[in-house]
């Protein structure tokens, strides 16, 4: 298959997919009422999902996956603390991001 | 759009998004870098990202790409990582009952990771459910804008920042500042550590599965646990 045409036909069933992923559930129950079970089970929904979204990226550095980076863990560490008590999203990244720099420089990792 | 732009819950709802917008530069340059090296045109790569718009997506598609993998495959690979916007679908579908259908489509179009977890907790805590889902839409949207912005930058301009900079890492640091201030009970805290050591536990799972298997796992636990504590207190 041509490459424009493969890339093309990625962008166009790839998008629809994800469309249909997104709108699945916010289409079905916009016209029956969600079961009890379900509402509670969705309040765990951003501490699950969120958590396994950020457990991989943060115990492994992208170029080295085999090894548990342990700056990242120290610094998402910090930057979690900071998160809980200030609620801000820049101040956690500034946070974790001096916290990365001053580990990784601590263990000679910049050099 | 004018319409919108005048609203002022869409305007918060913009503006709190600019930090976390921020933090999401480094993972539009490398989606970007990663178009130009499958040797997509500037339209094909923009249309990746405005239609596709999911960061995990797109780096898997360009890499199979690249490797020269069948159509199925790669669409495949996509459609499971692209799972849990079924999950973040039902979490928010209560909350947006109340909306116009043309509404709900829409906010479907923008929900991501970040949208997700920037609005859960507004509009969890009730209140009227139009302005939270203005809110979203404003959140949204300026994730959306400044998507296309950094994929373009790093199209054209390549990763201009040096990966000994861990920059990289902001990207984590931004779930982390929507997450931490969610663990505020035991049925969470709980969630999140058992979703945390599944999603490394089972990570030999094929195309990344681990993280939609890790995360229901985790809200499975989270509800169990919310279920006994109720009877633990009610005795």
């Amino acid at each position: 298959m041509d490459a424009t045409l493969k890339l093309w036909a990625v962008v166009a069933i790839v998008g629809a997919l994800n469309y249909a992923s997104r709108l699945s559930f916010i289409a079905i129950f916009a016209r029956r009422r969600v079961p009890a079970l379900l509402e509670r089970a969705f309040r765990y929904v951003p501490a699950a999902m969120l958590t396994a979204l950020v457990v991989p990226m943060v115990a492994f550095a992208p170029e080295a996956a085999d090894n548990a980076d342990v700056p990242r863990i120290l610094a998402a560490a910090t930057a979690g603390a900071v998160a809980f008590v200030t609620r801000s999203t820049l101040r956690t990244i500034v946070a974790g991001m001096v916290a990365l720099w001053l580990l990784q420089f601590a263990l000679g990792r910049i050099g | 759009m004018r319409r919108f732009a005048a609203d002022a819950d869409f305007r918060a709802g913009f503006a709190e998004m600019v930090p976390a917008c921020i933090g999401l530069v480094p993972f539009g340059l490398v989606c970007g870098v990663g178009a130009a090296a499958a040797g997509a045109s500037p339209l094909a790569a923009l249309g990746l990202s405005a239609i596709v718009f999911s960061g995990a997506a797109q780096i898997l598609a360009v890499q199979l790409l690249a490797a020269g993998a069948p159509l199925a495959v790669i669409v495949m690979t996509c459609f499971v990582a692209g799972l849990r916007f079924v999950i973040y679908s039902a979490a928010m579908a209560p909350y947006l009952r109340p909306l116009s259908p043309r509404f709900q489509r829409g906010v479907a179009f923008l929900l991501t990771d970040q949208a997700f977890a920037a609005s859960v907790r507004r509009l969890s805590a009730g209140g009227n459910p139009h302005a939270a889902g203005l809110h979203f839409l404003g959140g949204g949207f300026a994730l959306w804008a400044w998507w296309q912005v950094t994929n373009m930058a790093g199209y054209f301009a390549g990763n201009v920042i040096p990966p000994s900079w861990s920059l990289d890492f902001a990207v984590p640091l931004c779930f982390i500042a929507l997450v931490a201030p969610h663990l505020r009970t035991a049925p969470t805290i709980g969630a999140a550590l058992v979703a945390g050591y599944a999603v490394i536990a089972l990570s030999a799972l094929p195309m990344k599965l681990n993280l939609i298997v890790a995360g229901t796992i985790g809200i499975v636990a989270g509800t169990l646990a919310d279920f006994a504590r109720e009877r633990w207190t009610r005795r």
